[in-house]
């Protein structure tokens, strides 16, 4: 147990958190706080177990050990109301995973209307706001199929934040576009740093971490290696590994 | 030439007994549309039960699916209908042929709801779960409808397929097209009326088919 | 209890029928290994005849096609047992039985191998073409043993169903196994031969329908 002073605006607390597939260990002994408006972005070589940790975090995928919290709220542990945890946190995917079946519009209010019981009024008067927020209102109609890669995120960050959650979860979310489609959700992303938001992104993107990131973590083979400032980790990087990983991302 | 004419499409000789050949028409007709109607959704139940993943109802499930697509229909409704009064239970042949094809086609159709949940991405689940939706939100609102729409092609050539099984029947008596157009081609010695009940037929699927064939072509123009 | 099985699973009565129920099971092999090659055989030349740019060809193939999926089976078998005799065409039950069977198969293999052949790649065929084979072995070694594989499950599932609707032979009174077990039904009035039959069918099918739908089921879907 730490025996530091409790750090009264941490939003998120990860502790010893472990997991292995049938013998295989993905994730050992991660450990670390995120606070309030903080950006946390994990970085690492693919087979790091980067995804694998953020998955954890809104439990879609089974920790073996460790504990985790939400302001103080277990996340692990057996009598966890799972469906209400996960209406505080926002999770955007690689794969996107719009609801094709509905409008850009629909994707958004869906949660609103099911999960916090909004009627039909209130959740598109609150979704509407959400996609002018990520420069989409005018899509609001449109299917999934008749967006761009970059809008169809968008949407995805637009859904996430609809339910106004405590932390952002965003698993590379510019990996499957197209490049000339990750400027404008990385934007989006940006701004919602600046608004506040408290977040953890897996990302690929160097430049962004450098300029958004409050910290750093860098993860090799399943534990964490380092975990600092982005001038620390990013800039004047100690560890060989870390030299190597960034060495071979730039080119 | 003249006797194809003569033998097939004498309509004049059986004109007194169209009313009996309308009446065995709807009687296939109806029987189709109740098949459906039963098996169908019977069968969407069955693979939402199969979702919940309990072991014990899951093997349940799988001998019966794998039972019921095994059997010949005509084996089926015959035993329906000739097994079910030693159970004390006297089932007319009209609600024998009905039981017996709607099994089937839920066993069909089973399978084919299946595939489609199993096609739909797992991303879909995690995107919707991540929200807080419930195993049950998700499922109506977000995977069902999906699959909905990717099973409607399959689903409808197997529906076409059993639904023509209403003709067997006609073995337990049932006074449908085939056995009415039967009796009349033997009464009156001319198969006239085998083509007449040949024609109700094709009218009555063909449709369907070609539905088919439109969605096929509907869906193989990429998204 | 007892009477249940003495009823239904009546192991003397099975004994006294046994040898009956096997002819009828060879006869039913017989009819499938001449229907299922034949039809088979005749929906690949449909499908591939359906390549062709002449527009009426392929119109009037498309036109054949879903009017023999419009119609059921039996009442083609019935229409060429009972009716083509008036033309002078008299055939024995058999023959009736594998003339309808294919005419009906031959329509659905023909969509499965059309299906198949449009899963492969043009660039497959201008491929072999450039390296000097003839259209006719492009086709053979290059173009069909692709498309097939592509297509193996519904391949299966539809001869599944064919080797099915031999029993509707039984309503002319061949003596396959449906017949066989009616008759033994008939002579001892007890159903065992029919459950007797079933049992058989479903063993017969139950190894394919299993490794259709393995081959069709191969993600796991997470929650």
């Amino acid at each position: 147990m730490s025996t530091d002073v409790p750090e009264t605006d941490d939003i998120l607390v990860i502790e010893g958190l472990g997991k292995s597939y049938s013998g295989h260990v993905v994730l050992r002994d991660i450990s670390f706080r995120v606070r309030k408006g903080e950006a946390v972005v994990l970085i690492g070589s693919s087979g790091s177990g980067k995804s694998t940790c953020l998955r954890c975090l809104n439990r879609l995928e089974e920790p073996t050990t460790g504990t985790i919290t939400l302001t103080g709220t277990p996340i692990t542990g057996p009598r966890v109301d799972l469906n209400s945890l996960r209406r505080r946190i926002g999770m955007v995917f690689q794969g996107i995973h719009l609801y094709p079946h509905k409008t850009a519009l629909g994707n958004v209010t869906l949660a609103l209307r099911k999960v916090l019981g909004l009627s039909a009024q209130e959740a598109e008067q609150r979704a509407r706001i959400q996609l002018e927020r990520v420069g989409l209102a005018d899509k609001e109609g449109h299917y999934p199929s008749q967006l761009s890669g970059g809008q169809q995120q968008r949407v995805g960050i637009a859904r996430a934040m609809a339910l106004e959650p405590q932390v952002m979860l965003f698993d590379e979310p510019t990996s499957a576009l197209d490049p000339e489609l990750v400027g404008e959700v990385l934007t989006v992303m940006k701004r919602t740093k600046e608004a506040g938001m408290t977040m953890v992104v897996v990302t690929h993107e160097m430049q962004f971490a450098r300029e958004v990131a409050d910290r750093v973590i860098f993860l090799d083979k399943g534990t964490i290696l380092a975990n600092g400032t982005p001038e620390e980790i990013l800039i004047r990087p100690e560890h060989p590994r870390i030299q190597e990983f960034l060495a071979r991302t730039r080119s | 030439m003249d006797q194809i004419i003569r033998y097939f499409f004498d309509f004049s000789l059986i004109a007194p007994y169209w009313p009996d050949i309308l009446r065995g028409f709807s009687l296939t007709v109806v029987m189709s549309v109740l098949t459906v109607l039963i098996g169908i959704p019977l069968g969407l139940a069955i693979a939402i039960v199969r979702l919940y993943r309990i072991r014990s109802l899951n093997a349940l499930i799988i001998l019966y699916i794998d039972f019921f697509r095994s059997i010949p229909q005509i084996v089926l409704i015959i035993l329906v209908y000739f097994a079910l009064p030693y159970f004390g239970i006297v089932i007319d042949p009209f609600w024998a042929t009905i039981l017996a094809l709607s099994i089937v086609l839920s066993a069909f159709a089973e399978e084919i709801f299946w595939a489609g949940i199993n096609a739909v991405a797992k991303g879909q689940w995690e995107a919707s779960r991540s929200t807080g939706m419930t195993f049950g939100q998700t499922l109506w609102f977000v995977i069902l409808p999906q699959v909905v729409r990717i099973s409607i092609p399959p689903l409808t050539n197997r529906a076409i397929g059993i639904s023509k099984g209403t003709v067997l029947g006609s073995v337990i008596a049932v006074p449908e097209l085939l056995n009415v157009t039967s009796s009349i081609q033997s009464n009156v010695a001319n198969p006239t009326a085998l083509t007449v009940g040949a024609l109700l037929f094709v009218a009555l699927f063909l449709p369907f088919v070609l539905f088919t064939r439109w969605l096929e072509r509907a869906h193989a123009t990429p998204r | 209890m007892s009477g249940f099985v003495d009823t239904f699973f009546n192991l003397t009565i099975l004994r006294q029928v046994a040898p009956l129920l096997v002819e009828g099971f060879w006869l039913t092999l017989a009819l499938s290994l001449v229907a299922v090659p034949l039809a088979v055989l005749c929906g690949i030349l449909i499908a591939v005849a359906q390549d062709t740019p002449l527009r009426l060809l392929r119109l009037s193939i498309a036109a054949y096609v879903d009017v023999m999926r419009a119609i059921p089976p039996l009442v083609l078998l019935i229409l060429i047992f009972y009716g083509l005799p008036f033309l002078g065409l008299r055939m024995n039950e058999f023959s009736a039985a594998v003339l309808a069977l294919v005419l009906n198969g031959s329509s659905y293999f023909a969509e499965i191998f059309r299906a198949g052949l449009e899963s492969v790649a043009k660039g497959q065929t201008e491929a072999a073409r450039s390296t000097g084979m003839s259209w006719r072995q492009s086709l053979l070694y290059v173009v069909l043993p692709q498309g097939t594989r592509n297509v193996l499950p519904d391949l299966i599932s539809n001869t599944v169903e064919l080797v099915k609707q031999t029993s509707i032979a039984s309503v002319v009174a061949l003596q396959e196994l449906l017949r066989s077990a009616q008759i033994a039904q008939g002579i001892t009035y007890n159903p065992t031969p029919l459950v007797a039959a079933a049992i058989i069918y479903f063993l017969l099918f139950w190894p394919f329908v299993r490794i259709v739908s393995r081959m069709q089921n191969n993600t796991r879907i997470h929650t």
